[in-house]
């Protein structure tokens, strides 16, 4: 009981943070997206040239600080690795395939849909698919194989990387690209997307606040406990963007005065890649142990093998808009859409062959 | 009758240890990893059995017995 009451109001918080985010300056629908942060990241240092998502975000650096330091004080602090981590980056970068193809992580489109973007409803529905696709792969005994224990250089590297970012960031911006229109430009002040990161990260870190375990411990378990602080997350959002004036219900935002269509934020309607988007994301994550959130999370506590599936990630953004496989407001492209075909196929094989032959 | 709560490396090692239970006699429930055992997210097995002795997995991370709300660690793999 104590654990459900802790992510009802841990995913609360985060649902308000999110709200308070947009309205401080982030991207509509995007208080948080541990994917397009991630991407912005990629942009910020240099690693693809899409101009208009260009950004260090200090939001993905405070997440996996505040989890790291809250770790250490509650000496949850264990550095693992070693669990297949080339497979686990492969998987990352195809998380990100997905994600953007979609456009939002699984904590994005809990924001979407509490922002009345049915959009991310069809997205919902791709990533129940996946993830129910990963659980017959859980229970037929898929397995990275175990961890083991780390040294304390390699379970403080992740966090390291994010403070070196941050110190770049701070000192010698003139290093880093800085977007000067679209979702990029649009950002909350630094220090206030650090703070919100590190107060997430340590909520994330209590909690185990995980968008893809909250959805698989329902249907392993009928434990409906993680899936709490997912609700939540949504209930206080929604209410947050009614209050507001960002809640608008639909497909679409409607017509504008010119007769054209005003698209959701960051967003767009082909139903099927939605869909396939998110079922690639659902299905790389449980293959994963976790959403991208949870592996940022992971990361800062000391687990090597997040960390690489971070990096997969990271990786993977570059890719996405080096390659012109990433989707945008009008929509997805050809190169993407195989991309997204190609990444599903590729976790199939990844779960296939890592599916234990004989039986339990 | 002692209460044991059982962590494993996969969710797979839940299962075979669940069967392996059953095959033993004992009924086990599978369910998620209480925060209160570990910060990971992992699939466990809670079980009630005499004692630990009989008790072996290639799988096991972690056993542990519960008393209320008390956990003992008796073992650790990791």
């Amino acid at each position: 009981m104590k654990e459900k009451r802790n992510l009802l109001i841990g995913g609360g918080i985060v649902g308000a943070i999110a709200v308070a985010l947009v309205m401080l300056g982030n991207p509509k629908n995007m208080g948080f997206c541990i994917a397009c942060f991630i991407r912005d990241i990629a942009g910020g240092v240099g690693m693809h040239g899409a101009a208009i998502v260009q950004y260090v975000r200090p939001e993905v650096i405070g997440l996996v600080c505040g989890a790291f330091i809250v770790a250490l004080i509650k000496k949850d602090f264990a550095p693992r690795g070693g669990s297949s981590p080339l497979t686990r980056f492969i998987l990352g970068f195809g998380v990100m395939v997905g994600a953007l193809i979609f456009l939002g992580c699984p904590l994005r489109m809990a924001l979407r849909i509490a922002g009345g973007d049915l959009n991310a409803v069809v997205g919902l529905a791709g990533f129940i698919v996946g993830i129910l696709v990963g659980i017959f792969f859980l229970k037929k005994g898929f397995s990275l194989g175990r961890a083991y224990k780390q040294n304390q250089l390699e379970g403080v590297a992740m966090t390291g990387i994010n403070v070196a970012l941050l110190v770049i960031l701070v000192a010698f911006p003139s290093l880093l690209l800085f977007s000067e229109s679209g979702p990029g430009s649009m950002r909350a002040d630094m220090w206030i997307a650090l703070l919100a990161g590190l107060v997430v990260g340590a909520i994330a870190q209590r909690t185990r606040l995980c968008m893809v375990g909250g959805l698989r411990d329902v249907v392993l378990f009928k434990d409906w406990t993680l899936v709490c602080g997912f609700i939540a997350i949504i209930v206080i959002c929604a209410i947050g963007n009614i209050a507001t004036g960002n809640f608008h219900l639909g497909f679409t935002q409607g017509l504008n005065e010119a007769g054209e269509v005003i698209a959701q934020p960051v967003a767009h309607t082909q139903h099927l890649w939605n869909f396939l988007g998110m079922t690639v994301v659902g299905l790389g994550s449980v293959l994963l142990g976790g959403c991208p959130l949870r592996q940022l999370i992971l990361a800062g506590e000391g687990n090597s093998d997040s960390a690489i599936a971070v990096l997969g990630m990271f990786v993977g953004a570059a890719f996405c808009h080096n390659f012109k496989l990433a989707s945008s407001g009008a929509g997805t492209t050809p190169n993407g859409r195989i991309a997204c075909i190609v990444m599903l196929v590729v976790m199939l094989g990844i779960a296939a062959y890592n599916t234990k032959k004989s039986k339990a | 009758m002692q209460t044991y709560i059982a962590t494993f490396f996969s969710h797979f090692g839940a299962i075979r240890f669940g069967k392996q239970l059953k095959e033993m006699g004992l009924s086990g429930k599978l369910m998620p990893v209480p925060r209160r055992v570990s910060s990971s997210c992992g699939t466990c097995v809670k079980f009630q059995a005499e004692s630990d002795t009989a008790i072996h997995s290639d799988d096991l991370e972690q056993l542990f017995l519960v008393n209320g709300e008390e956990l003992t660690m008796l073992r650790s793999n990791i």
